[in-house]
């Protein structure tokens, strides 16, 4: 998934424990309403892939549940418990098919991680059956045609913008770039792009990993651009502005991690909307306030794409996994954690949202602002990224 | 010699600082709750909890890591000492050619990318010996090349000290096999270097990351990386333990194999 | 020279660990410069790209970082090791400190950049006790994130390193010789100078190659530390192989690993004449 870095911890979320009993209540009373199951006769328990019938009014099919039961487990890799509150997914996952395990290997890899991992345990009974990756890589695995396109139930819903066309993946879950600020240590939260560059902050900003290799770090400097004239097709106002942020000092070398928030080192810093609940009550067992603000000048929102692996060991109870992440009881999950669900107006038109769940979010006008740069301006915006950001500013 | 030992203590002395100080910093991190912003005279003994301990040591995670580390260690250990020592002191003895190519072939584990070992490990192993890949067990002989660098150069110094030839050629003409003289002339002689060897590769199995994480092995370094992300005071509690005992463990064990200098 | 092994038995005892080498490093190091001239359409050959530009000072950056915190590594670790010998009557202090020096050794990336940070960092303890007493290490420019706090980090496992590297060559260092040169009536500094040090050369060099070359692979703890560690060469390499923005230049990525290998090789080479030369004399 994500939070890149070099050994190992990358994002900066908590160990979040909290589980509201909304939240569980909502599970239960959702499981009634969940997709329902036919009563075909079962096919003899064998694993055999099962192909989808898209158009079929069963869903998920019978025969794909059983194969999946008969699996009894789905590799899954990447999916730290504090990152869009995957703890309550994955849990959540387990109430509903308590056949079927759900191990997390390697809870901290990057997405290029992943893709290797898949690659080199091909064949394997411990290669990862589902992805959860960033749109980069997302390509990578789709040019080695390692997806096994599958589209959910709940296809329809999912807005276009968030899954592909032919089914490899889907977006389940989606954030906004936010600056966090210890106020504990910094006593005026500063509110946008603009702010970030006042003298008041010198050597107190941080990013979460180098942009040449972290998602966050990444989505950051899209986000810095947007803010100041850029847009998808030009990120080098984004790239100019942390230049100048780092030639007056305000940007520090310090790498952003949830230790450097606790012991104060890594005042104010970018990242998801998402990776902030998770440090909650770590924050609070010190003794230390924060603000979370979205930047007012630059509004940038950015998914992660999951899927079924080609050719993995558990290929149905994969399915399962990905029809589990954009069901309700996922997306409620997602919504837990701070980030957006794909389902989300789907959800909020059906009443499924309380107050309560919305409470972490940012605010509706804000989440209306979203766009999403298509494949290919994200990848001219990463040449233009690999070639400009270190001569411009990490070299100085 | 009273300006010798003097010198000596101050250097023990300053060195010794330099090692303890960030130790301190981060255990006080790991135990108490309080910014360091917010300390003063007044709380400097408050918020102090060994809660984070008794939750690591108590994950099965954590043991189950740390156990199959543990044996990973010693397998490297083993397989580098077996592998190193023979070669290398006939090396020393007959051919400086292959002395130096050793020493060339040691230092290069360090420049290559331990992606790249991954990819061609399992590469090569997929289709021919896919147990290699499938048991944790197949990290041992990449963790002999990653010690490699360190485990050489101290058998290699430790063996460059001795007068080789004489000792072997006073053995052989006692009528000694060449086992025999490895076993029993040898390595006695480099005991400092063989436990050096031994305990640097020990701490580099439970100190590498890349590898096991590409590999998707549950090694203890692995455990505390994810711990760090979740929960850092609590792996750093873990850590500073660790190194603790660690320490104690290497020094121990020092002392039961120290060579009585006449 | 009785010469009980024959030719082909002496070039069979080296069997087994050429071929674990083979199989565990060599091929994937084939790897590594397979993929690296693997160069696609209409790009530069990625070994040349990997040495221009901003990888050219990659490069040297790496190596300005290693040499200098060996250097000093060098200095201080070898006084380590010497005064551990000169107070080897002292019950446990060897002991406890070659145990510390293999822990040390290995550290590094997070664990130990942090615990740098926790002491002295903008609110690292030692800053904090040593404002108190009106000492202000930030408002005096120290940055533990800048080129020397990089170099005294990496002073943690390289001091340690070559003491640990040293202690076994002290010991061959026998008794009787320093007992012998005194009883000739040599001084302090003629045995250090005339035949100690000759015999220590071998393994001090060898130390000091050592140090270089972890040095220069080394990248977690000064990319943990500091953004500026992201201008190191397996920082880049690891943007390249393993990072989530940068995709499909993998072949840089191993040219720039392809020219660590070859750069390491060169050190290597250069320690082992420079070697030749000091054991010639005491032969």
């Amino acid at each position: 998934m994500t939070k890149q870095h070099i050994t190992s911890n990358k994002n900066i979320g908590f160990g979040s424990r909290f589980r509201s009993l909304a939240a569980l209540a909502l599970v239960g009373a959702l499981a009634l309403s969940a997709c329902g199951s036919d009563d075909e006769a079962t096919d003899d328990t064998v694993a055999e892939e099962v192909t989808t019938d898209v158009a079929s009014d069963v869903c998920p099919s019978q025969e794909i549940v059983d194969a999946a039961v008969a699996e009894a487990k789905v590799n899954l890799i990447a999916l730290p418990d504090n990152w869009a509150n995957y703890k309550g997914i994955l849990a959540s996952f387990r109430e509903k098919h308590p056949e079927i395990e759900n191990p997390v290997a390697n809870p901290d890899a990057s997405s290029a991680d992943e893709l290797v991992a898949v690659e080199t345990l091909a064949g394997q009974e411990t290669q990862p059956d589902a992805l959860d990756v960033s749109p980069a890589i997302a390509q990578e695995v789709d040019s080695k045609d390692l997806w096994e396109p599958y589209k959910p139930c709940t296809w329809d819903e999912i807005p276009d913008f968030l899954k592909d066309a032919d089914g490899k993946w889907v977006a389940a879950y989606y954030g906004i770039m936010a600056i966090g600020t210890n106020t504990t240590v910094v006593k005026t939260a500063p509110e946008s792009f603009a702010d970030l560059a006042k003298p008041e902050y010198k050597g107190l900003v941080s990013l979460n990993g180098d942009p040449r290799e972290a998602g966050s770090a990444f989505n950051a400097v899209v986000a810095a651009s947007l803010a100041n004239g850029g847009s998808f097709d030009d990120i080098m106002p984004g790239i100019q502005y942390f230049a100048d942020l780092k030639a007056s000092g305000n940007l520090a070398g310090t790498d952003v991690t949830e230790a450097s928030v606790i012991a104060g080192e890594t005042p104010i810093w970018l990242d998801w909307t998402y990776n902030y609940p998770g440090l909650a009550p770590k924050l609070v067992e010190n003794g230390i306030t924060w603000a979370i603000r979205v930047p007012t000048d630059g509004v940038h929102g950015g998914y992660y794409a999951q899927g079924v692996v080609k050719g993995g060991p558990n290929n149905n109870a994969a399915k399962l996994w990905i029809e589990h992440i954009v069901s309700d009881e996922g997306a409620l999950g997602y919504l837990e954690g701070g980030a957006i669900p794909a389902r989300f107006e789907a959800l909020v038109a059906a009443g499924k949202v309380s107050e309560e769940a919305k409470a972490n979010l940012p605010a509706p006008e804000l989440i209306a602002q979203i766009k999403f740069p298509t494949q290919d301006q994200i990848a001219k915006m990463k040449e233009a990224l690999a070639t400009n950001w270190g001569p411009m500013v990490a070299d100085k | 010699m009273r300006l010798g030992r003097f010198i000596a203590w101050l250097v023990v002395g300053v060195v010794a600082l330099f090692y303890v100080v960030p130790m301190i910093a981060m255990t006080r991190f790991a135990f108490q709750r309080i910014p360091v912003i917010k300390l003063s005279l007044g709380n400097v003994f408050d918020k102090w909890t060994v809660a984070p301990l008794f939750e690591s040591f108590t994950e099965s995670e954590f043991r189950s890591s740390a156990t199959l580390s543990l044996m990973l260690a010693v397998a490297t250990a083993l397989l580098t000492l077996v592998l190193l020592v023979p070669t290398m002191a006939i090396a020393h003895l007959r051919s400086p050619r292959m002395r130096r190519l050793i020493e060339l072939s040691a230092t290069l584990p360090f420049v290559v990318p331990a992606i790249a070992l991954v990819v061609g490990f399992a590469g090569t192993f997929r289709e021919t010996l896919p147990i290699l890949i499938r048991s944790s067990f197949g990290l041992v002989p990449l963790y002999v090349v990653t010690a490699l660098p360190f485990t050489h150069r101290t058998i290699e110094n430790g063996l460059a000290a001795l007068d080789l030839r004489t000792l072997v050629n006073a053995s052989r003409s006692l009528g000694a096999s060449w086992t025999r003289t490895m076993i029993f002339v040898i390595a006695p002689n480099i005991r400092a270097s063989i436990a050096t060897a031994s305990f640097l590769a020990f701490t580099v199995v439970l100190g590498e990351f890349t590898i096991a994480s590409l590999l998707l092995k549950n090694t203890l370094p692995l455990y505390l990386a994810y711990a760090q992300g979740r929960n850092p005071q609590g792996a750093f509690a873990v850590g500073i333990v660790l190194i603790i005992v660690s320490t104690i463990f290497v020094a121990l064990s020092n002392r039961l194999g120290k060579v009585v200098r006449a | 020279m009785a010469s009980s092994l024959g030719q082909r038995t002496r070039h069979l005892a080296f069997l087994p660990y050429a071929v674990f080498l083979f199989i565990f490093l060599i091929w994937p190091g084939l790897y590594v410069f397979r993929q690296a001239l693997n160069q696609s359409a209409g790009e530069r050959n990625p070994m040349i790209e990997a040495v221009t530009g901003q990888y050219r000072s990659s490069f040297i950056f790496s190596l300005q970082l290693s040499f200098i915190s060996s250097a000093i590594g060098l200095v201080i670790g070898s006084a380590v090791a010497i005064a551990i010998m000169q107070l080897a009557d002292v019950r446990g202090l060897r002991n406890i400190l070659v145990g510390y020096s293999s822990v040390a050794a290995n550290m590094g990336g997070i664990p130990l950049a942090f615990a740098f940070l926790a002491a002295f960092g903008m609110q690292g303890l030692a800053t904090r006790l040593l404002k108190e007493i009106n000492i202000d290490i930030i408002g005096w420019g120290f940055k533990i994130s800048d080129f020397w706090g990089i170099v005294l980090v990496y002073l943690y496992f390289q001091i340690p390193l070559m003491t640990l590297v040293l202690v076994p060559a002290l010991d061959g260092l026998r008794r009787t010789w320093a007992e012998a040169a005194q009883s000739l009536g040599a001084t302090v500094s003629q045995y250090w100078r005339f035949i100690a040090l000759p015999i220590l050369t071998p393994a001090i060099l060898g130390g000091f190659l050592l140090l270089v070359a972890n040095a220069f692979a080394a990248y977690a703890t000064a990319y943990a530390l500091s953004s500026g560690g992201s201008k190191l060469v397996p920082v880049q390499i690891r943007f390249f192989l393993q990072g989530e923005t940068i995709t499909g230049k993998s072949n840089l990525g191993y040219a720039l690993a392809a020219w660590m290998v070859i750069i390491t090789a060169m050190l290597v080479a250069g320690f082992q004449v420079m070697t030749r030369r000091a054991e010639r004399w005491r032969q």
